[in-house]
């Protein structure tokens, strides 16, 4: 075994180029792998980040009848007594902020052109700590001096033709479902990640939403925040644990973690996770014909050698092993490149990232981010990579290992 | 009992439909310890008789008695298990693992037998690469010697598991005549000394000069089977 896979080795170095071309299709394919996977685990962990940032929050809770009937957003299921359930939340660990929110239905209207709207009533205060939503004002957030102040998301302004500083009517029901339409001032717009947020929302003060919509400080929903310091099987642990908790406390009450919230977008990170190993399977089966075609050349260059071997007493499945040992080392050394060119990628992508903005018409791409987007380092998928380079490799050579081990020994030695 | 013994061998090769005969029918008997050299023209099937008795071919009819038993109805594993245990080649293009060193080259049959401790390997290695002349050379590459230097290590490689059958074909086609009579004299010294048994194809009339015997193999047949007196007959 050692002299087979001694000569397997010198035979290796001394094709250099071939080996390295051969080992460079595999590397190629696992740092792109890597470098995929890194940057969709980026992607999933902004989406996730943006999606509990801007609409889920990590826990949402609503009485029980509120969340059967939360399509048409209905004034009349509210929470009873918030700041208790609020106060007990925030007394509990690894919790952030807990704000309520009410929902409701209404219409804007610049006295041409009406646009339907899902209203979302704020506390001022308490909703900072739970969304994050300051980073992504155009303008100013509530300052609570004016009487009817309103936020907007920025693709709907754009399509009143309004903008920050600028009135707008609002219509809609009240809780005792009267019509009423007053005039807002628009102290902000919001241009988040999130497109539904930008074009069909509009914010308003619960100071104001007593006034408008004889509220009387109902709230519908609670949303809480929980610490997003740990990495994500821990936060999404925390957060189950929590949700139990007040589940335990207030049995009336119906609690949903982000991860219900979001199922079908997790859904859609599976799927990019199927994709990725598409891609990865297709750039290594490449990386297998370039092996397979090495080892062959290997072979065919050989078969003298083959035929001397054979002839000396060495078995049909030595000869097997001899050019397994160069597909082994082929592809070990195919997938070492690999891991340290794609960790080398990889690092970059998750020290500097990618600048999403750079990149011309991004913005109106659809994808819900912008800014910059970082890799995520993924220890198991690494592992992963070089194992599959290595059985790829392994796999590959078995073919023209057998076509050497079948050959005649008088063929073999009479090859010129 | 001879050591080994061919009875009405007949070795046919197809090309397309047509039957090429190599050999038309060859008995003989081989004695351990002969010096035995097959001479005949191109195609008079000297390398198909040596291919056969080495069990890397087999005839299309007739029988190969090795020690009384029959070689042509062994198994592939069986035939290279026999190889393995007493059967040696020189090739005329020396045929040596170009990656390997002179010591590894030597070493590989002894590998390959699986028989030997690295301590014994190491000695048996030393010794034959000794007799051979190439002690100062042992770590060098095949790419490094000259063409006399590279058939000694595949004399050394072939002799060093003290085999009873050495089949040489042409081994001293790619040497001057100076450095064939050395190599000779090496095989001649281990065909003395442990009676290994030796058989030569070649047009060298110098190998010829030294065998103890030489048949002469014309269109597949046996035309002459000369034993000589004495080993270095002039």
């Amino acid at each position: 075994m050692e002299t087979l896979s001694k000569i397997a080795w010198r035979n290796v170095r001394r094709n250099k180029r071939r080996t390295f071309l051969s080992a460079l299709v595999i590397s190629v394919g696992l740092s792109i792998y890597i470098m995929m996977n890194s940057v969709m685990t980026g992607m999933d962990r902004a989406n996730i980040d943006s999606l509990i940032e801007l609409s889920t929050s990590s826990i949402k809770i609503s009485t029980k009848q509120y969340a059967e009937d939360k399509e048409s957003l209905p004034l009349k299921y509210g929470i009873p007594n918030p700041d208790e359930v609020i106060a007990y939340i925030q007394d509990q660990e690894h919790v952030v902020g807990a704000t309520p929110r009410t929902h409701f239905l209404g219409q804007l209207s610049n006295w041409e052109d009406t646009m339907p709207i899902i209203g979302q009533v704020v506390d001022i205060e308490k909703d900072r700590k739970v969304f994050n939503l300051d980073k992504y004002i155009i303008g100013e957030y509530f300052t609570g001096t004016e009487e009817n102040e309103i936020m907007l998301g920025k693709d709907l302004a754009d399509e009143m033709g309004v903008g920050a500083g600028e009135y707008i009517t609002l219509y809609a029901l009240t809780k005792y479902e009267s019509r009423n339409a007053d005039e807002f001032y628009i102290v902000g717009l919001l241009n988040t990640t999130d497109p539904s947020i930008n074009l069909n929302t509009a914010l308003i003060s619960y100071q104001t939403a007593n006034n408008f919509l004889d509220l009387e400080n109902l709230v519908t929903e609670i949303d809480v925040a929980v610490d997003r310091r740990v990495n994500y099987s821990q936060f999404t642990k925390d957060v189950n644990e929590l949700a139990q908790k007040i589940e335990l406390e207030f049995p009336a009450l119906q609690v949903i973690t982000f991860e219900e919230l979001a199922s079908a977008f997790l859904g859609i990170t599976e799927q990019k996770k199927a994709f990725g190993s598409i891609i990865m399977l297709i750039i290594l089966a490449i990386a297998a014909v370039g092996i397979f075609n090495s080892v062959l050349m290997s072979v065919y260059e050989r078969i003298r050698e083959i035929g001397v071997l054979r002839a000396q007493g060495l078995k049909r499945k030595e000869i097997v092993t001899l050019f397994i040992w160069e597909g082994f080392f082929i592809g070990f050394l195919g997938s070492v490149m690999g891991v340290v060119l794609g960790c080398g990628a990889n690092l970059y992508l998750v020290i500097k990232g990618i600048p999403l903005d750079k990149f011309v018409g991004f913005q109106n791409s659809g994808i819900p981010y912008w800014g910059t987007l970082y890799g995520e380092w993924n220890v198991g998928t690494i592992i992963f990579a070089f194992c599959f380079g290595l059985i790829v490799a392994l796999a590959a050579s078995y073919l023209p290992s057998r076509i050497a081990s079948k050959m005649e020994v008088t063929k073999a030695l009479r090859f010129v | 009992m001879p050591l080994l013994e061919l009875q009405g061998v007949i070795k046919n090769y197809m090309k397309g439909e047509q039957i090429i005969p190599a050999l038309r029918g060859v008995d003989l008997s081989i004695e351990k310890g002969d010096f035995l050299s097959i001479v005949g023209p191109s195609g008079s099937g000297k390398s198909t008789l040596l291919n056969i008795i080495g069990c890397i071919d087999t005839p299309t009819e007739g029988k190969v008695l090795y020690n009384g038993d029959d070689l042509t109805i062994l198994s592939d594993k069986e035939k290279t298990f026999y190889r393995k245990e007493n059967i040696s080649f020189i090739f005329q293009s020396f045929n040596l693992i170009p990656v390997l060193t002179v010591r590894e080259n030597v070493e590989l049959p002894l590998i390959i037998e699986k028989k030997f401790s690295k301590t014994e390997i190491f000695e048996k290695v030393t010794k034959i690469i000794e007799i051979v002349g190439l002690e100062d050379m042992a770590e060098r590459f095949p790419r490094e010697l000259s063409g006399g230097q590279e058939q000694r290590v595949a004399i050394a490689r072939a002799l060093v598991k003290n085999p009873l059958v050495v089949l040489a074909d042409e081994p001293t086609a790619n040497l001057d005549s100076e450095m064939s009579e050395d190599i000779i004299s090496v095989m001649q010294k281990m065909n003395e000394e442990i009676h290994t048994t030796f058989i030569f194809s070649t047009h060298d009339p110098l190998v010829q000069k030294h065998a103890k015997r030489v048949i002469i193999l014309r269109d597949g047949m046996i035309a002459s089977d000369e034993r000589k007196n004495h080993g270095n007959a002039q």
